[in-house]
């Protein structure tokens, strides 16, 4: 679903990019990896939602955290995998790697089954490269065990035991010597002052000359000589032969290498599911018709709201609406318009990402694109126009997209005179309708509908005298007072209707000088025309 | 006379002793492997880790001969991955963040062995990898520290900072012994004192850099001026010296410095090492060795 980055923002498609992310580098790189669905995908789209559906209401919630947190643990083994594929060699740290990752799948699938995920999508494991690490793995360590090959046995002993008489041959020769020139702890070289020692003795060597002292060091005799070699010799045999093990465990990591990257692929996938199953497990979900002529939805929720209204302890009403192609909605301020507007962009993100919408029922196209036009700041490319100016350009663009696409419109033309505004969005109206896209027209405009031959819905707003006059003390108290007076429901309207603005009423609550607002309510009544009638 | 050393670090029950030096080729490492020698005659292996890249035979900078660290069977030990030694090998115990030369790895020596050690390049990456040594092991860890990376010390008596100086930050005794006094000055800031500030306070955020200090001598005198720590003190020499008798100078997190060594010898410079050990330790007025030469100043 193409949508440019500012309706990516007012439709939450780029907050759902957020709520969805997965866990886990795996769920990351199948996120990356997975197009959007789009038109012609209806049927997996459909499945796709099905699954996260029955996962939400089989799954235990705490389970599916658990399984998120597993997830999250297994490091991404491609590299190494790819390496020893090639012929690489592999380091302790790779082993160490895989082993993490054997063990972060298993704790995923048990994770898994404890939250009722049964048999069938259970997360593979790589259980026979487990068994292959098994001899180093003590404790969720990695060490180049003598279990893994019995010749590191005495390779090991050969060189603890050169290492040993090197450091024997070291301390015999420091403690021949005079105590008083004798090295200090942990160092290889000393000094002493010329003063204490007039003459080096035998047995130590100059390292540095200073007119007052020396820097000295133990002088190796032949035998001790002798002995550092033959430390080195061991430690070379000793590398040879750990380095013969790491290239017999990276073949075994080879030949396993499909399998653990398919785990890792399939791990992934399940990452991606679970973000997609813990967010309706939250915010609800069904599984949408997908394809058909209409766009309609029952107690649908644009959850970026919803969430950011229940962090402030404030109710929000999930609204329904039946589109079969466009539609104007009209309605007061703050009642709602650009949320439904935004809910029906929301919808249109969560199928194409796969996730069931969040409402009760849903039956929706899969949107080739989604485009918002008006009540945006201009765009940087625009900032040479006028407000006006790039809404016209916003539309101008919109009106180029080809069925199936999802144009919302949020009070076009509202800085231009309103008469020429009020035709432009006529004009846009039927062309948009004849253009066959689906198409929700936010408006103040009277008559818009009716004028352009399409549906006319309304936000079914406040009741009479639903808000005091008096002035709230503050904003979020005025939003309270809103939220308890607003009828937020979508209702479809008299095509000759006019909907109440309720700026008056909204005016007072939200502080305007009280004279300001009576007189402009004795010059609208003196004004008005019939009154309006909205039918549920 | 060097178990004294030993001593003064690991008194109070320290945790983690930190070795860090004024200038490069000032014994650091020195003191470093004279520290963990000494504590494992005493049966302690610890952990060890470092702030640099240290062990290696040459200087990676100025290729100077260094001297190596060597890991002794059962020490913990937290590098780089790319200086892990080929072999003998390492146990694996954990992975940890992000350094230069891949990620840090903590492991356990089998058998001992010579290898470069190394650490994260951040101070919170410090804090990290120190936090997890300690986990791993109840013994002490010793840090081949830097003087600018010890801010996420958390200045308690579980974390000890040992101060290496030398000939290599000064060609004479006075020099030498000028810079660890200021050093000294200005690790040990003291901490915040609520009964004891002034009334008037300053709160440095950042770095108190020369602009700071000069506009704070500008000012009126007296107040109280406090940094986050004693790293964030830019200021050196005279200039730290006319802030600090100016100001009550302090900070959120002080650091316990407990410690000086002394090196008598540089590429540049050839100390007498009794009296630059005897001079660093009445300018300091912390106990102070000369491991090289087995003196107590």
């Amino acid at each position: 679903m193409k949508c440019d980055a500012l309706t990516a923002e007012r439709i939450g498609a780029a907050w759902l990019h957020g709520a969805l992310a997965p866990a886990g580098d795996f769920g990351r790189r199948a996120q990356d990896a997975a197009p959007p669905f789009g038109p012609g995908d209806e049927a997996v789209a459909r499945r796709r939602c099905a699954q996260i559906v029955d996962l939400a209401a089989r799954l235990d919630p705490d389970g599916v955290a658990h399984v998120r947190s597993m997830v999250r643990r297994a490091p991404d083994p491609t590299d190494i995998v790819s390496r020893a594929t090639a012929g690489d060699p592999l380091s302790d740290v790779d082993f160490f790697e895989l082993g993490r990752l054997a063990d972060a799948l298993e704790a995923t699938a048990a994770a898994w089954d404890a939250a009722g995920g049964g048999a069938a999508g259970r997360p593979p494991t790589i259980a026979p490269l487990a068994g292959v690490l098994a001899p180093g793995r003590a404790g969720g360590a990695f060490y180049l065990a003598d279990a893994f090959d019995p010749a590191l046995i005495p390779a090991r002993a050969a060189y603890a035991a050169a290492d040993a008489e090197v450091a024997g041959a070291r301390r015999q020769l420091a403690e021949s010597l005079d105590p008083a020139f004798q090295p200090p702890a942990g160092a290889e070289e000393f000094i002493v002052m010329r003063d204490l020692m007039p003459t080096v003795p035998a047995g130590l060597r100059v390292v540095r000359e200073a007119p007052g002292y020396r820097l000295l060091t133990v002088e190796l005799d032949a035998d001790a000589l002798a002995a550092v070699d033959r430390r080195e010799a061991a430690l070379a045999q000793l590398g040879r032969t750990e380095d013969l093990v790491r290239r017999a465990l990276a073949q075994e990591v080879a030949r396993y290498g499909p399998a653990v990257l398919a785990a890792g692929r399939a791990l992934g996938e399940l990452d991606c599911t679970l973000a997609r199953v813990a967010f309706t497990q939250r915010w609800g979900g069904c599984v949408p018709e997908l394809g058909g002529r209409r766009f309609a939805f029952s107690a649908a929720s644009f959850v970026p709201l919803r969430a950011a209204l229940s962090d402030a302890g404030l109710p929000y009403t999930p609204i329904s609406l039946d589109l079969g192609g466009a539609a104007v909605l009209t309605g007061p301020n703050m009642g709602g318009k650009s949320a439904a507007l935004a809910t029906c962009g929301f919808l249109s993100a969560c199928v194409a990402a796969g996730l069931p919408p969040p409402a009760q029922r849903a039956a929706l196209p899969l949107f080739a694109s989604v485009a918002w036009v008006g009540g945006e700041p201009p765009l940087p490319r625009e900032r040479l126009l006028s407000a006006f100016g790039a809404e016209v350009v916003r539309t101008r663009d919109a009106l180029s997209a080809s069925p199936p696409a999802l144009v919302l419109v949020d009070e076009f033309a509202r800085t231009t005179g309103p008469h020429e505004g009020r035709a432009l969005l006529v004009a846009l109206v039927e062309t948009l309708a004849a253009r066959g896209v689906f198409a929700l027209v936010a408006t103040h405009f009277e008559g818009v509908a009716r004028a352009a031959r399409v549906p006319h819905y309304s936000i079914a707003g406040l009741g009479p005298r639903a808000l005091d006059a008096h002035a709230a003390p503050d904003v979020h108290a005025a939003l309270d007072a809103l939220a308890k007076a607003m009828d937020y429901r979508i209702v479809a309207a008299d095509g000759d209707a006019r909907s109440p603005s309720d700026a008056l009423a909204l005016a007072g609550l939200l502080g305007l000088d009280a004279a300001v607002v009576e007189r402009a309510g004795v010059l609208f009544d003196a004004a008005a025309g019939p009154a309006a009638s909205v039918t549920e | 006379m060097m178990d004294a050393l030993l001593d003064t670090v690991l008194a109070d029950g320290v945790r983690t002793v930190v070795v860090v030096g004024t200038a490069k080729n000032v014994g650091k490492t020195v003191t470093f492997n004279a520290l963990r020698a000494l504590a494992l005659r005493r049966g302690i292996v610890g952990a060890i880790t470092s702030i640099g890249r240290d062990g290696e035979a040459a200087d990676a900078l100025d290729g100077a001969r260094k001297p190596r660290v060597r890991v002794e069977a059962g020490t913990f030990v937290a590098l780089p991955r790319d200086l892990l030694p080929r072999s003998p090998a390492l146990r694996i115990l954990d992975l940890g963040g992000p350094s230069a030369l891949g990620p840090m790895v903590f492991a356990r020596a089998h058998v001992a062995a010579d290898c470069e050690i190394g650490g994260p390049p951040t101070a919170r990456g410090v804090r990290a990898t120190i936090d997890r040594l300690c986990e791993l092991t109840a013994e002490p860890t010793f840090v081949d520290g830097a003087i600018d990376r010890v801010a996420p010390l958390s200045g308690g008596t579980a974390e000890a900072i040992v101060l290496a100086t030398g000939a290599a930050s000064g060609t004479s005794i006075e020099a030498v012994t000028a810079v660890a006094r200021s050093t000294i000055r200005r690790l040990t800031l003291p901490g915040r004192d609520r009964l004891r500030e002034r009334s008037r306070r300053i709160i440095v955020e950042g770095a108190l850099d020369a602009h700071d200090a000069l506009e704070l001598l500008a000012g009126e005198p007296g107040a109280t001026v406090v940094v986050a720590d004693p790293t964030r003190v830019a200021v050196r020499g005279k200039l730290l010296e006319r802030i600090m008798s100016a100001f009550d100078l302090r900070c959120e997190r002080p650091l316990r410095v407990v410690a000086c060594t002394t090196c008598a010898f540089s590429p540049a410079a050839i100390l007498d090492p009794r009296a630059l050990a005897r001079a660093v330790g009445a300018a300091t007025g912390l106990p102070t060795f000369d491991v090289l030469a087995g003196l107590r100043g």
